[in-house]
């Protein structure tokens, strides 16, 4: 039995807005093992990029988190005194983000910026700028030897995040939380990118939590996934068995809502009705019910627990999809209303 | 034929008498009912296309034809008349909309300014559009913050349909919505079509969703068409390295699947397009070259590889 690095439990973060409180991220509890690629799956909103915050204590303002642990090495990180949460993170939790270009410092070299990194947590200034240039040849900058005096608009944006990347690395952290670190690139530097932290991951057997809206990067990179919808987890298990038969209806639309490039015939997109729920005023019971196609009556009024529906397969749903199939005909289904869909907004039907 | 773009040449100054060669020589044709999908990455000029084909900027040469009327030769309210048939659907739902307008409004404003309709007709229309793009009609009142980005993206698609053009170029139309978003975007834009007899320019950097909604892609890189073909053949017989590349960096969302493929890896980055490079403008980084001759020395033309099936390569059977 493989002991997890990270344990996450019952993590709830709150926004305290105009409007009210938001519960961004609502009891979600998930572990992490050494070595292993898990990807967190969801639409804007779904509160993906807040549990990564969370794990690093990195909630801006006005978020806070209000209650669960997260255990790395026997330590409740959101417990632990604030100097040694930083010297956690980027030591052994590094983190990179979205946008290269507002992570770096636009006025330092990315050579010097990869040095800070390890400056900080107690490397000789030597010792620093050595490793800088062999973590730019790890993460395939070209030229590395004149790249680290480079300032970061002398980049382009797959060499940034490469430069991010090394960063990461440069403490050899345990874990590396990426949160859509593709997103704002180009597919075929994308497709780079996503073969580096593989190799990576593989070499150095550095943990990844990869953050991303996208399920083909988590189809390619991750060996398990979690699926996260209106701030909770609905469905969590091996990628294989997710994408292949998953139970929750929730990711089960959301595959068959993408188009596939090596699709063989021209087939509909299954759209999901209406719009994600507001969380100032999040549904009753379940939350994906209004959207849900299989919805019961028991949707409306209980919550559904994670519970395991399929062997190793985690999924919170009164019906499941084996029951969809089986009794609501759920492979028929074909949306023919014009661009599908009644709306929701704020609980009335639009 | 519904338009004819003609060895259109697009350059932007850039200061010291250079220029950046954002579309530089394209010819190709878009067929009445058909959607033609235009991929590329940033920086590869189709939105720059985009915005040539409707004229909402003027070309540097070549020529623009919507049916027999040359597009390129008209100047001021001959321009705009035609300016009707063309209508183009944009990226960001929240840029796109005037915050201060009601959602009526704004669906009317094509309407208002060509004097079309007005008073019960005119909100007859507003609703009527409202309807087809699946939105309640009576939220005509409302304002464009009161909707989520989907919807309004609708109000988006109602806007450019209520003059009934013949031509709607979406501009990545679908890329900044969520994926249950996008697919009820993409859904309604094919109902339309069939419905309204349209014809689209689908442009978009996710070649998934590209292939998807068209009947024909064609491929940018730099300035120029690198490929065209039926969505069928781009995707099963790409005849452009280029094509094949990008083909290959999509992930497939089917883990078993996308583990055995393999990514055709492009060395380098995309070179400045104010100094394009020599010959075939995707020599410096394509696997198959050769180099100097006749890749880096001789511009490949684009044409006919394969019954309606075109590629710009000197080498498109070693792809």
């Amino acid at each position: 039995m493989t002991v997890p690095i990270l344990q996450v439990r019952d993590l709830r973060t709150q926004f305290l807005t105009d409007g009210g409180i938001v519960t961004a991220v609502d009891g979600i509890s998930f572990d992490l093992n050494p070595g292993e690629t898990l990807g967190i799956v969801g639409e804007s909103g779904s509160g993906k990029s807040i549990t990564a915050l969370s794990i690093l204590r990195l909630v801006p303002d006005p978020g806070k988190i209000v209650g669960g642990e997260v255990l790395f090495r026997n330590e409740d990180l959101l417990q632990i005194a604030d100097d040694d949460i930083r010297e956690i993170r980027g030591r052994d939790i590094a983190m990179i983000f979205q946008d290269p270009q507002s992570s770096l410092n636009p006025v330092l070299t990315t050579g010097y910026q990869i040095d800070e990194a390890m400056l900080a947590h107690g490397k000789s200034k030597r010792e620093a700028h050595q490793r800088t240039l062999e973590l730019l040849k790890k993460v395939r900058i070209p030229a590395a030897e004149s790249r680290i005096k480079d300032f970061p608009h002398q980049l382009s944006g797959g060499m940034r995040q490469r430069a991010m990347i090394a960063m990461g690395l440069s403490n050899a952290p345990q874990i590396l939380i990426a949160d859509e670190p593709t997103t704002a690139l180009d597919v075929t530097v994308q497709a780079q990118i996503l073969e580096l932290l593989a190799d990576l991951n593989r070499e150095l057997g550095t943990a990844i939590i990869m953050i991303t809206h996208n399920m083909g990067v988590v189809a390619g990179l991750c060996s398990r996934v979690i699926v996260m919808y209106a701030g909770q987890i609905v469905e969590q298990g091996p990628v294989d068995q997710i994408f292949e038969d998953p139970q929750h209806p929730y990711t089960w639309s959301l595959l068959k809502s993408i188009p596939r490039v090596d699709a063989v015939r021209h087939e509909r997109l299954r759209s999901i009705e209406g719009i994600a729920p507001d969380l100032l005023r999040p549904p009753t019971g379940c939350r994906f019910h209004p959207r849900c196609p299989f919805r019961i009556e028991k949707c409306y009024t209980d919550e559904p627990t994670l519970k395991e529906v399929a062997p190793n397969d985690m999924a919170a749903c009164w019906v499941t999809m084996d029951r969809a199939r089986k009794d609501m005909n759920a492979d028929e289904l074909v949306d023919i209303r014009p661009g599908a869909g009644s709306h929701y907004r704020r609980g009335e039907l639009v | 034929m519904l338009v004819r773009v003609e060895q259109v040449v697009k350059h932007f100054p850039a200061g010291l008498g250079q220029s950046v060669k954002a579309v530089d020589g394209v010819s190709f044709e878009i067929r009445e009912g058909e959607t033609l999908g235009l991929v590329g990455e940033s920086g590869c000029g189709k939105s720059t296309l985009a915005r040539l084909v409707t004229q909402l900027i003027p070309v540097t040469s070549g020529k623009i034809f919507l049916g027999d009327v040359e597009l390129t030769r008209l100047r001021g309210e001959k321009l705009r008349q035609q300016r009707r048939q063309l209508q183009m659907i944009f990226q960001d739902p929240f840029a796109s909309l005037d915050p201060r307008m009601t959602v009526g409004d704004i669906v009317a404003e094509p309407l208002d300014n060509f004097g079309v309709m007005r008073g019960r007709k005119r909100s007859e229309r507003v609703q009527e559009l409202l309807r087809i793009v699946g939105l309640n009609p009576n939220f005509n009142n409302r304002y464009p913050h009161e909707f989520s980005g989907g919807q309004r993206q609708r109000i988006g698609i109602a806007r450019a349909l209520a003059l009934n053009p013949k031509l709607v170029v979406c501009d990545e139309a679908i890329s900044a919505l969520d994926v249950s978003i996008q697919a009820q975007i993409v859904n309604l834009l094919e109902d339309l079509q069939q419905k309204l007899k349209l014809t689209y320019l689908f442009i978009a950097h996710d070649l998934s969703v590209v292939r998807h909604i068209s009947d024909r892609v064609m491929v940018m890189y730099l300035g120029k068409i690198v490929e065209v073909a039926d969505s069928v053949g781009t995707y099963s017989d790409p005849k452009h390295p280029y094509t094949k590349a990008l083909l290959s960096a999509i992930p497939v969302p089917d883990p078993k699947i996308q583990r055995g493929r393999r990514l055709v890896e492009l060395s380098g980055e995309i070179p400045s397009p104010i100094h394009p490079p020599s010959g075939c403008r995707f020599h410096t980084r394509c696997p198959i070259a050769r180099v100097p001759t006749p890749c880096a020395e001789t511009e490949p033309p684009l044409e006919e590889k394969v019954r309606d099936h075109l590629a710009a390569c000197h080498f498109s059977q070693d792809v």
